[in-house]
C-alpha cells in the first residue's frame, strides 16, 4: 500500500481498498468482445508518407516559392470559406455553444496566430485542446470576451491540427463551425483546422 | 511478452496477439467501470467500445506513451460518454440511486455486504470527483499521470481527491455512531 494511501483517514482507506478489489465480470461479455474484434479489419499504422505529410513542421522556400504557395493558399482558402457557408452553421450561432476556427491566410509558411472562438455562455472555464499542445487542457485557456464568448490566439505551424475545446475542465465539444475530425480513438469528436490554406 | 511487442504484433497482422492485450487489461479496466458507473450493464458497454476503439486506433498508438495509460484515457472518456448519455436518457440510475440514497444509513457489518456499500458511498460523490479518488487510490496512478489521462491540471485534481476523500470522510462521521 502506498504511503499515500497509508496517510488517509481509515474509513477512506477502507472505502479505497475495498474498491480496489476485482469485481465479478460475465465471461460470456469478454467472449463476446472477442467475437467482435475477429469481425474488425486488421489495424494499420498510418502510412509513412500520410504520416510525413500530416506532421506540421517549419519549411525554408525561397521567396518566389513562398509568394507562390500563398496564392494558392488564398485560392483553398476562399474555397473553404464557401464550404462553410453551404455547411449553414455561421460561426455566431446561439447557445447551446457555437464556435469557429478562424484560421489567417500566410503572407509566407511561418508560424501564425490562429483565433479560436467558442461561444458558450454557461461555461466557467474553457481551454483549447489540440494535438499542437499534447491535449493538455492547462496549456491553452481561452479568455472570456463578453456575452459568452471565448477567444485564445495559438501559434500554429502550417499543416493539418486536430483540436476540441474542453469546457469546466470535463466536457469536451467539438468547433460546431469547423470539420470533425476523424474519430481519434479517445472517445470525444475533435475538429479539424489546416494552417497555411483552410479549414479540411 | 510487452504490451509495445503485443502492439507490434498486432499491426504485422497477428489479430490474436490484442486477445493477450485484452486479458492482459480487461479485469483491471471492468473495476474502475463498475466502481465508475455503478452497474454491471454500463461497465460491459464500456469495455466492449473501449477495447474496440482501441483496436480499431491501434494504428496511431505512439510507442512512447505507455499502452495502459493510452487504453485508460479511452476507457476514462467512454465511462464519461455513457454517464452523460445515462443523464439525458430514463435516468433508471437516479431512481435507483434515489431509492438507496433514501434508505437509512448504517454502519456496513464488514462482510459481505461491503462491496454493495462501497458501491453505494462512491456513487454518492460527484462524477468528476468519483473519478479522481478511484484513479489516485484505487488505481494508484500518480497525479502527473491523471493529468496526461484527463487533460485535468495536476492542482485541479489534487483539489478533487480532496474534496472526495473530505466527502466520504464527512459521510463516515455522519452514520458512524448509529
Amino acid at each position: 500500500m502506498s504511503d499515500e494511501l497509508n496517510s488517509l483517514d481509515p474509513y477512506v482507506q477502507w472505502i479505497a481498498s475495498e474498491a480496489r478489489l476485482s469485481v465479478a465480470v460475465d465471461p460470456a461479455a469478454r467472449t463476446r468482445l472477442l467475437d467482435a474484434l475477429r469481425t474488425e479489419p486488421v489495424p494499420h499504422r498510418r502510412g509513412r508518407v500520410l504520416a510525413w505529410l500530416l506532421e506540421p513542421r517549419p519549411l525554408a522556400l525561397p521567396p518566389l516559392a513562398a509568394a507562390a504557395l500563398a496564392a494558392s493558399a488564398v485560392g483553398i482558402g476562399m474555397l473553404g470559406g464557401l464550404a462553410i457557408h453551404r455547411d449553414g452553421r455561421p460561426s455566431t450561432a446561439q447557445p447551446p455553444s457555437a464556435g469557429a476556427a478562424i484560421s489567417q491566410l500566410p503572407d509566407s509558411i511561418a508560424p501564425r496566430a490562429i483565433k479560436f472562438v467558442l461561444i458558450a455562455p454557461q461555461a466557467s472555464h474553457v481551454s483549447l485542446v489540440g494535438d499542437f499542445n499534447g491535449w493538455n487542457a492547462s496549456a491553452n485557456p481561452m479568455k472570456a470576451q463578453g456575452a459568452g464568448m471565448w477567444t485564445v490566439f495559438v501559434p500554429l505551424q502550417p499543416g493539418m491540427h486536430t483540436y476540441s475545446f474542453v469546457i469546466d475542465g470535463s466536457h469536451f465539444v467539438a468547433d460546431p463551425a469547423a470539420p470533425i475530425a476523424p474519430d481519434d480513438g479517445y472517445g470525444h469528436r475533435s475538429s479539424v483546422v489546416l494552417v497555411g490554406g483552410s479549414s479540411l | 511478452m510487452s504490451d509495445a511487442a503485443d502492439v507490434q504484433r498486432v499491426l504485422s497482422g497477428d489479430v490474436d496477439a490484442f486477445a493477450r492485450l485484452v486479458d492482459r487489461y480487461y479485469e483491471r479496466c471492468a473495476r474502475f467501470a463498475v466502481r465508475m458507473l455503478g452497474n454491471r450493464d454500463d461497465a460491459e458497454d464500456a469495455l466492449q467500445t473501449t477495447f474496440l476503439r482501441a483496436y480499431r486506433s491501434l494504428g496511431k498508438y505512439q510507442e512512447r506513451d505507455k499502452f495502459s495509460a493510452w487504453l485508460y484515457r479511452i476507457l476514462v472518456n467512454q465511462c464519461r460518454s455513457i454517464a452523460a448519455r445515462r443523464n439525458q436518457r430514463e435516468r433508471v440510475f437516479v431512481r435507483e440511486e434515489a431509492v438507496l440514497l433514501n434508505a437509512p444509513d448504517r454502519r456496513p457489518n464488514w462482510s459481505g455486504e461491503d462491496e454493495e456499500f462501497v458501491q453505494r458511498v462512491l456513487a454518492e460523490l460527484d462524477p468528476l470527483l468519483r473519478e479522481a479518488f478511484l484513479l489516485k487510490y484505487v488505481e494508484e496512478m500518480s497525479y502527473e499521470e491523471m493529468s496526461t489521462l484527463t487533460g485535468v491540471g495536476v492542482s485541479a485534481l489534487k483539489m478533487r481527491v480532496k474534496r472526495a476523500c473530505d466527502r466520504l470522510r464527512a459521510r463516515w462521521e455522519r452514520i458512524k455512531d448509529e
